[in-house]
């Protein structure tokens, strides 16, 4: 009743002699493997999120990725020494503490003395305190913006200080 | 009707476009990483890094107790116990007993394996890297073996005092040639 009340389904009506009110277009109609092949292609060009290059430098994210960086060089470091007495003990090639220090005498240079310091005097302070961040930040706390940027800036003050002050102790 | 017409218009669009023909034979450029390690071969990814179709049901996910909380907490033990260990033999000056410089050096052993377990995961997963992903793991398990014997040699030889007198002797090996010249 209400739909021969209404106009425009009326006209429609009595234009078409079709039964059905709406009809495919047979053309346009495609296989399910047809379907996907579309699909794959307009994947292919579908925008993708960008990477961290796009973000602003902020101390939130930046002591995030110094810390890993720090854990993999300060890591690897112990890798190479541990694996270096694991190897010697198994073929004996003259590895000792006294042998490697007297290598460090006078084998390597002031420069990468200096460097290899200093890294690790400093990553390794700042990883230390970090760390300790990361433990409170599992305990749930200082989780606000505000705690976040305070521990950022007090783990950056450790680092400096007891940096410096392993950095010294190695002249 | 209406929405399925300009769909299939949409599509056919897209391929009858020349320029989105090029971008398609270019291949996949939202598939592919931005930073890649150069000496290990990628596996091909899937266009938009999407597989299969979209009547797929989800994979179920293997269980596996080394994961998820146990991970966590072992990795959070590890954590706490350096911090008592790494101060001590820090305010002793280097010298500490051999336990507890074993005690030191296996925590740290375990924490560096696992700190690298994780990068491995990040920076060679599976997806990407496939078999690569594995020999990674195995050659992380293989030194860590190898880190094993070590750090017991480093204890338990005579000529050697344990890591962190290591640590103290190399510190300071610079500062004393410079005594002996001064």
């Amino acid at each position: 009743m209400f739909m021969l009340k209404n106009p425009i389904l009326s006209s429609i009506k009595t234009q078409r002699t079709s039964s059905r009110l709406f009809t495919t277009n047979k053309r346009l109609l495609q296989s399910p493997a047809k379907g996907q092949e579309i699909l794959v292609k307009q994947r292919a060009v579908r925008p993708i999120s960008p990477h961290l290059t796009i973000y602003e430098p902020q101390i939130t994210w930046y002591l995030s990725s110094v810390h890993r960086v720090s854990g993999v060089i300060l890591g690897a470091l112990f890798f190479g020494v541990s694996i270096g007495y694991g190897i010697n003990k198994l073929y004996d090639f003259g590895l000792n503490d006294d042998s490697l220090v007297e290598f460090y005498k006078n084998k390597v240079p002031t420069w990468l003395d200096y460097t290899a310091k200093g890294s690790v005097a400093y990553l390794f302070a700042f990883h230390f305190a970090n760390g300790i961040r990361h433990l409170v930040w599992d305990m749930g706390k200082g989780f606000s913006l505000k705690g976040i940027y305070v521990g950022g800036y007090s783990v950056l003050g450790v680092c400096a200080v007891a940096g410096t002050y392993l950095f010294s102790k190695g002249f | 009707m209406f929405g399925f017409k300009s769909a299939a218009s949409r599509s056919s669009f897209l391929l009858k476009n020349n320029s989105t023909k090029n971008l398609l034979l270019k291949a996949n450029s939202n598939s592919l990483r931005h930073f890649t390690i150069p000496f290990l071969p990628t596996l091909p990814q899937n266009p938009g890094g999407v597989k299969g179709s979209v009547n797929d049901n989800l994979p179920k996910t293997k269980i596996d107790k080394f994961h998820a909380s146990y991970h966590w907490n072992f990795e959070k033990v590890l954590a706490v116990g350096l911090i008592p260990l790494v101060s001590m033999s820090l305010m002793n000056g280097g010298s500490i007993s051999t336990f507890i410089d074993l005690g030191l050096s296996y925590t740290l052993l375990m924490h560096c394996y696992v700190g690298f377990q994780s990068c491995i995961t990040d920076y060679i997963p599976k997806r990407v890297y496939g078999t690569w992903h594995n020999k990674a793991m195995y050659a992380l398990t293989f030194g860590t073996l190898l880190s094993i014997i070590g750090i017991y040699d480093m204890n338990f030889n005579q000529k050697n005092s344990g890591s962190v007198g290591l640590t103290t002797k190399l510190w300071g090996a610079k500062s004393e040639k410079s005594e002996e010249k001064a």
